[in-house]
């Protein structure tokens, strides 16, 4: 079983620089497609009349004059050495930008993952021990709420409950504990609903399986058959699903720092991309992207760890 | 029965403690507010980008209302168009309007205590001159050709020729404003960076996260009247909804300036008579831009037939909700040189019908669109697909126009695309608008005759006189004499309202709102310059 979980590793781990180099192309490609160039933007961002001589001059400064390949070599070649180029509106060194507001992103997606767990396990298994009482109706009824509200539209509304009516929490800006549960909440809600019926769904096919009703022949209580049997067996299938959560957690983060002006990467993300900040749009994808594969790739090797049979069942595959 | 007895009581201690942890923690935070403002007098402003470097020289990621509140200029620009002396005392113009002699204040120390005199002044023009490419969209940079010291506080600064607008142009808030000696970095090379924001303003920025806040402190060394608050903190909250709300809160006290939140929220909250609010004397022109370079707009019937189509007094009225005048020429009474008497295009269907019938533009029966040589009478509008104003004026005018006979098609896009779109002949109409004060009417002037400046030399292509305005545009900006450069704005006025490029909206305003504790202050009508010092808290 180690052999091959390590052998598995090795391989997703070789493939990992293709995966980003192909995201790192991609991003390039598809940015420089948006109508504008940065050197105008910037110039009439500044109210400075755009003509010929000054877009060029600007053009020479950012190195966007050169061709669309040799930029991409030059960026890449910085990237591997750690430099992700200057920001061309701050002129400040764009990983530095990044490393700097990484960490309240990261914040604000591990307070709304564990929001998830907090509220989704407890939840699916409540509605799945008591399957179709009215705890599980309200709980379903909840849950497809909660996913069907649009993330910007739950923040508002959040935050005229809690914080301007009932005076709860602040609207705005990073700080004391409370000022993470409103966006959190926000960010977590519509996934919570999702997870809850997929662990609702999950746990009652387990509960189903002989191994509960040779559990319950032994004699052993409920409690310890949930939490020792069945959540175990149900978490593996989730594990994917919570890792590939958890990037979409740190993407999905845009919307919800707006709102709330969390001061994290997905604000910086907005302005670059309105200001055609090239260097910034880039690496911002690619980090993500690095977080989003790495993210999978230990879910993956976290349910090779938990359930041994998926080996068996790859190489079938 | 297990469920409510292990499950429900587990729930609902869960919510009180996540509750009243939160309750209590935000009632210190609102006393400390509280406690704050009426002892230290902090009052509390949202923006909605981070208020950047606070390099008076550059621009983005700078943001022009904090290098206000640090940063002053030789001279000031009035709402009523007038200059007055600022950190100049006085200012004498040679007979040939080549030289400007400033006369400096001598009571004027910076924040850090150093004082402002001719080396400083001259050491600054140097910095921003030796990026001169930069700023040669202000036209005095292309026409300074030396800054000499007469005396310690004696400044000349010579023009290779006449060019009027100087003393306007040195009242914007960049990049002629002043930084202190200990700002300056090695070589002086103000573009790159600053070492730090040291100014002779009013305020000094003594606390500072990027994109969380900025907290400006009175200076102490201030020479002018001290500002009666102790400090301003801008908060950065990038969503105006957000302000809004943050505003209810009382976590601002005041929201100020044009666009930081919608006019439906500002109505919202004026209409809930709980808060204060005033509307600034206007300061920019919101406006359509037809282009003339070919297609239907080419013909001034068209464009005069759109401009009496649209009940502009109705749509203004419904969609800005009264906190923007209706414009019927280009540029508000008060702008220099633009007081002059115009015949306004007021709405009249019937004479737009009449219009288009005389240029040949023709409804068929059954059709509900004019057609002419077997063109239809289709024009596109391009508007700025997140502007809450654009989007329903635009919608409002393909109602309007469609009663008339023309189809306008709407697209809706970022906000640099539409300009380019006009500049290449992609599109037929773009929202436009003015630059405001202090630097209109002669940037107006200036870009109108420029390539690639704003869309208004391109657009106007198509006139049979854009070469003759272009002319006068270029002699009025040079011209010494006052008379004549009066009838030369007289003259571009007028053939531009006669050729109907432009179709005036509305006159844009600052909006201010806020709490009934924060005593009352007149807006101005400066995009940049907020009038912070005239502001004061309650007790």
């Amino acid at each position: 079983m180690y052999e091959s979980t390590w052998l598995f590793c090795l391989k997703r781990i070789i493939t990992l620089p293709f995966v980003l180099v192909g995201v790192s192309l991609i991003t390039f490609i598809f940015v420089r497609f948006v109508p504008v160039e940065p050197a105008e933007v910037i110039l009439r961002l500044s109210r400075i009349a755009p003509t010929p001589e000054a877009i060029q001059a600007l053009r020479e400064e950012l190195g966007t004059d050169k061709p669309m390949f040799i930029q991409y070599i030059i960026w890449l070649k910085g990237v591997l050495a750690f430099d992700f180029g200057t920001s061309f509106v701050s002129k400040l060194p764009v990983g530095q930008e990044i490393f700097a507001k990484l960490p309240a992103t990261i914040e604000l997606a591990f307070a709304a993952f564990s929001l998830i767990i907090g509220c989704s396990i407890p939840l699916g298994v409540i509605s799945a021990l008591y399957k179709n009482s009215i705890v599980d109706k309200f709980v379903g009824f909840f849950s497809i709420i909660s996913v069907s509200i649009p993330t910007f539209w739950l923040g508002f509304l959040l935050l005229y409950i809690f914080s301007l009516k009932l005076g709860l929490f602040p609207s705005n800006g990073k700080g004391s504990l409370s000022h993470i549960v409103l966006p959190a909440v926000s960010l977590a809600l519509p996934v919570i609903g999702l997870f809850t019926q997929s662990i609702r769904t999950s746990v009652i096919d387990e509960l189903q399986k002989p191994y509960v009703n040779y559990a319950q022949l032994r004699g052993l209580k409920k409690r310890i058959i949930i939490s020792r049997h069945v959540l175990k067996n149900a978490a593996i299938p989730m594990t994917t699903m919570l890792g590939m959560t958890l990037g979409n957690l740190l993407g999905g983060a845009v919307i919800v720092e707006q709102v709330f002006s969390w001061p994290g990467l997905g604000r910086y993300l907005i302005e670059s991309i309105i200001n055609r900040d090239y260097p910034v749009v880039q690496s911002y994808v690619l980090i993500i992207a690095i977080i989003y594969v790495v993210a999978n790739l230990c879910t993956d090797i976290l349910q090779r760890v938990l359930d041994p049979r998926s080996a068996v069942m790859d190489r079938r595959d | 029965m297990n469920l409510k007895k292990n499950v429900y009581p587990l729930m609902l201690a869960l919510i009180m403690v996540v509750l009243v942890g939160c309750t209590s923690a935000d009632d210190r935070h609102s006393k400390t507010q509280t406690d704050t403002k009426n002892e230290d007098k902090i009052l509390t402003i949202g923006w909605p980008l981070d208020v950047g470097p606070l390099n008076p020289h550059t621009y983005l990621p700078n943001q022009m209302t904090a290098q206000a509140m640090v940063y002053e200029s030789l001279v000031a620009y009035n709402d009523d168009g007038t200059i007055s002396p600022k950190l100049a005392e006085s200012w004498d113009i040679s007979d040939d309007k080549t030289a400007y002699v400033f006369h400096l204040r001598q009571d004027v120390n910076y924040s850090d205590g150093t004082v402002f005199n001719a080396d400083n002044v001259i050491r600054n023009f140097d910095a921003v001159l030796a990026n001169r490419d930069m700023h040669s969209w202000m036209g005095m940079v292309n026409h300074i050709k030396e800054v000499v010291k007469v005396d310690d506080f004696t400044v000349r600064l010579q023009l290779d020729e006449p060019y009027y607008p100087v003393l306007n142009e040195l009242a914007f808030v960049r990049p002629f404003r002043f930084l202190g000696d200990n700002g300056f970095p090695q070589q002086d090379a103000t573009y790159e960076s600053i070492q730090a924001p040291i100014g002779t303003g009013p305020w000094v920025l003594t606390d500072y996260k990027k994109d969380e806040y900025a907290l400006f402190s009175r200076n102490e060394n201030y020479w002018g009247e001290k500002p009666l608050v102790n400090q301003v903190k801008v908060k950065i909250i990038p969503d105006s909804e957000s302000i809004s709300l943050a505003f209810e809160n009382e976590e601002l006290d005041v929201i100020y300036g044009r666009g930081i939140i919608s006019l439906d929220n500002y109505t919202f909250l004026k209409d809930s008579g709980k808060y204060k609010t005033a509307i600034s004397e206007p300061l920019s022109t919101r406006a359509l831009l037809f282009n003339t370079q070919s297609g239907p707009l080419a013909e001034l019937n068209v464009r005069q037939a759109i401009q009496y189509a649209i009940n502009k007094d109705q749509m203004v009225e419904s969609i800005t909700h009264g906190t923007e005048k209706v414009a019927n020429t280009l540029f508000w009474d008060a702008i220099p040189y633009a007081n002059i008497e115009l015949t306004p295009i007021l709405f009249n269907p019937e004479k737009a019908k009449q219009l288009l019938d005389e240029a040949g533009w023709l409804l068929k029966e059954g059709e509900k669109v004019r057609a002419k040589n077997g063109e239809r009478l289709e024009l596109d509008l391009i508007y700025i697909a997140t502007d809450a104003i654009q989007k329903p004026m635009a919608e409002l005018m393909q109602g309007e126009l469609a009663k008339i006979g023309v189809q306008l098609n709407l697209e809706g896009a970022d906000v640099m695309v539409g300009l380019q779109k006009l500049m290449e002949n992609q599109v037929d109409i773009n929202f436009w608008r003015t630059n405001g004060p202090p630097t209109d009417p002669h940037s107006f002037a200036n870009e109108s005759a420029t390539p690639n400046a704003s869309g208004v030399y391109e657009a106007k292509l198509g006139l049979p006189n854009a070469a003759e305005m272009d002319e006068k545009i270029h002699q009025l900006l040079i011209g010494t004499d006052e008379v004549e450069r009066v009838q030369y704005y007289k003259d571009i006025l007028t053939m531009l309202h006669d050729q109907a490029l432009f179709y005036p909206i509305s006159y844009e305003t600052n909006n201010v709102i806020y709490h009934e504790y924060v005593k009352d202050f007149l807006p101005r009508a400066s995009e940049y310059d907020i009038p912070f010092a005239q502001m004061d808290l309650g007790n």
